[in-house]
């Protein structure tokens, strides 16, 4: 679905973070990329969604390369994104951030509706806050909007950037079962983690990136004991 | 008390318009992030668009020709944002923010001197809306002050409408939030910007061009809305819609107040911008993010 061939990256000249990153995100599946801080992990997902431009390289969606699209075209093309950092517009209800989701196709009320609908029932701690401005939510409940923002669209792909950073114990099991049966929904994810134990327990595959270039990968099994497999 | 009331109310007229202007100059800072050194002088192109228009087109209504005025000066914000500032967000420009000073002060120089050339030093007055003035209860005040503060509000009611209601206005509220997110639910942020510079020129314009009749204009006319437009915006919290609406209304009532109890009435009118930045140092004082001022996230 998502190929990415020798990807090379950087914010400055000649400085480049990601040197030749190749990967692949197939159908129906998560794929999970792992590394250390500072290794290119959440600049690769920024060139993907087009708010970094690559230096050279491929990044073909479909078979089309997307490289030079703006970001917010991707949504037409199945493709959303969740940053690591809080994303929900913060002075908006979480109603509204759900509706700001429906943007693609804010003519078709019914299907907003339902879109809505659909999110509360998967969060029902956001229908009980659905007139409380986002931005003061707890950071899990946070995340639940964003992620739900974005399922107003139905998206074939989903590049999710740590998605439980900073969150409480209980809500990291809770957002990587949501991964899951996203994935048993037919949602191909992409995902970027620093939890190394819960990334390769949910992933189908997994990519080890070490100073901006690919270092292994392979199926999940092959990481059953990551530590040695990582050589941590 | 009728001359306090009188003064309460041609303060509150005042306020109405100051706060059309200073919601231009908030649109476009919350969203584009830059702030406008050029906005008097679209306030000042606003009055001239409508005194040209009653001087060539004569029997069109006043009103009218102040609306024409608002979406002429609104076009020509918009093809400035088009040419001069969506590099900024194409990350084409190495110093943006110095980049932003230079070419709205530089559009500032370049419209003060071209309204010079082209109308000349004398005070241009478009014709009136309506003469005399209008007694509201006790209280008299000018039709013509009347008429712009009640056209203000009408369009500072419609403008919120457009901003709470309609999506072209969530979108705005959205790119001043969260650019990146705005991009990420499909909001296409650099025509946002546009739109929103457009607006907030032709906003300052239609105050230009309401206080016209009443001020008259020159080419020099957009500096002190100009500076009270940025104390009304800080005043109410740099980038708060509700915070500058209601700076406005403060600094308009502060104005007519000061101006009508200073004890010497003939040098009265030589402090009235002091009265406003006394209030605002007071506030800033107690609430250095201004009135509605949001926390950097």
């Amino acid at each position: 679905m998502l190929k990415i061939q020798d990807l090379h990256v950087g914010y400055y000249q000649d400085l480049n973070i990601l040197q030749g990153v190749s990967l692949q995100a197939r159908k129906g599946q998560i794929t999970a990329v792992l590394g250390s801080n500072g290794v290119g992990k959440s600049t690769l997902l920024k060139t993907i969604f087009g708010f970094v431009k690559p230096q050279q390289g491929v990044i073909a969606l479909d078979g089309k390369d997307i490289i030079g699209v703006p970001s917010h075209q991707l949504i037409h093309m199945g493709l959303s994104y969740i940053p690591q950092r809080q994303s929900v517009f913060p002075q908006m209800t979480v109603e509204e951030n759900l509706e700001m989701g429906a943007w693609s196709f804010r003519g078709d009320k019914a299907r907003i509706q339902e879109g809505i609908a659909a999110n509360y029932l998967r969060f029902p701690v956001l229908r009980d806050r659905r007139r409380s401005p986002a931005g003061e939510l707890s950071g899990g409940t946070q995340r639940m909007v964003e992620i739900g923002r974005i399922l107003m669209v139905n998206p074939k792909l989903i590049l999710i950037d740590e998605p439980t950073a900073g969150l409480a114990i209980r809500l990291e099991k809770e957002i990587y079962d949501l991964l899951v049966q996203l994935k048993e929904e037919g949602v191909t994810i992409l995902l970027v983690d620093q939890n190394i134990r819960q990334a390769i327990n949910i992933a189908d595959h997994v990519y080890v990136l070490e100073l901006g270039r690919n270092r292994l990968d392979g199926p999940r099994d092959q990481f059953a004991d990551f530590k040695k497999a990582l050589w941590l | 008390m009728q001359y306090f009331l009188s003064l309460c109310a041609t303060g509150l007229v005042m306020g109405v318009i100051y706060a059309l202007m200073a919601l231009g100059l908030t649109l476009i800072f919350s969203i584009l992030k830059v702030v406008n050194f050029a906005h008097g002088e679209f306030y000042m192109l606003g009055g001239y668009a409508s005194y040209f228009l009653l001087s060539t087109f004569t029997g069109l209504h006043p009103l009218l020709a102040v609306f024409i005025s608002g979406l002429i000066v609104g076009a020509i914000g918009l093809v400035f944002e088009l040419i001069f500032l969506r590099p900024i967000h194409k990350g084409q420009i190495e110093r943006p923010s110095e980049y932003a000073v230079l070419v709205t002060v530089g559009l500032s120089l370049f419209l003060m001197n071209l309204s010079l050339a082209i109308a000349g030093p004398i005070p241009r007055r478009p014709a009136s809306f309506l003469a005399g003035t209008v007694q509201l209860g006790t209280v008299n005040i000018s039709a013509e002050r009347l008429i712009a503060g009640v056209c203000s509000l009408i369009l500072l009611g419609l403008l919120l409408l457009i901003i709470n209601k309609t999506w072209i206005g969530k979108a705005l509220r959205a790119v001043s939030q969260d650019k990146d997110a705005a991009s990420i639910v499909g909001i296409n942020p650099l025509a946002i910007n546009t739109i929103a510079f457009a607006v907030g020129a032709g906003l300052a314009a239609i105050a230009g061009a309401l206080l016209a009749p009443i001020f008259s204009v020159t080419p020099d006319i957009g500096a002190t809305p100009s500076i009270r437009s940025y104390i009304i915006i800080v005043l109410g919290g740099m980038g708060s819609i509700p915070g500058s609406i209601l700076g406005a209304i403060l600094i308009g009532l502060v104005e007519s107040l000061g101006t009508g109890y200073f004890p010497d009435p003939t040098r009265a009118l030589n402090y009235k911008m002091v009265y406003g930045l006394v209030i605002f140092a007071i506030v800033l004082l107690f609430r250095p993010r201004g009135l509605f001022g949001r926390k950097e996230t």
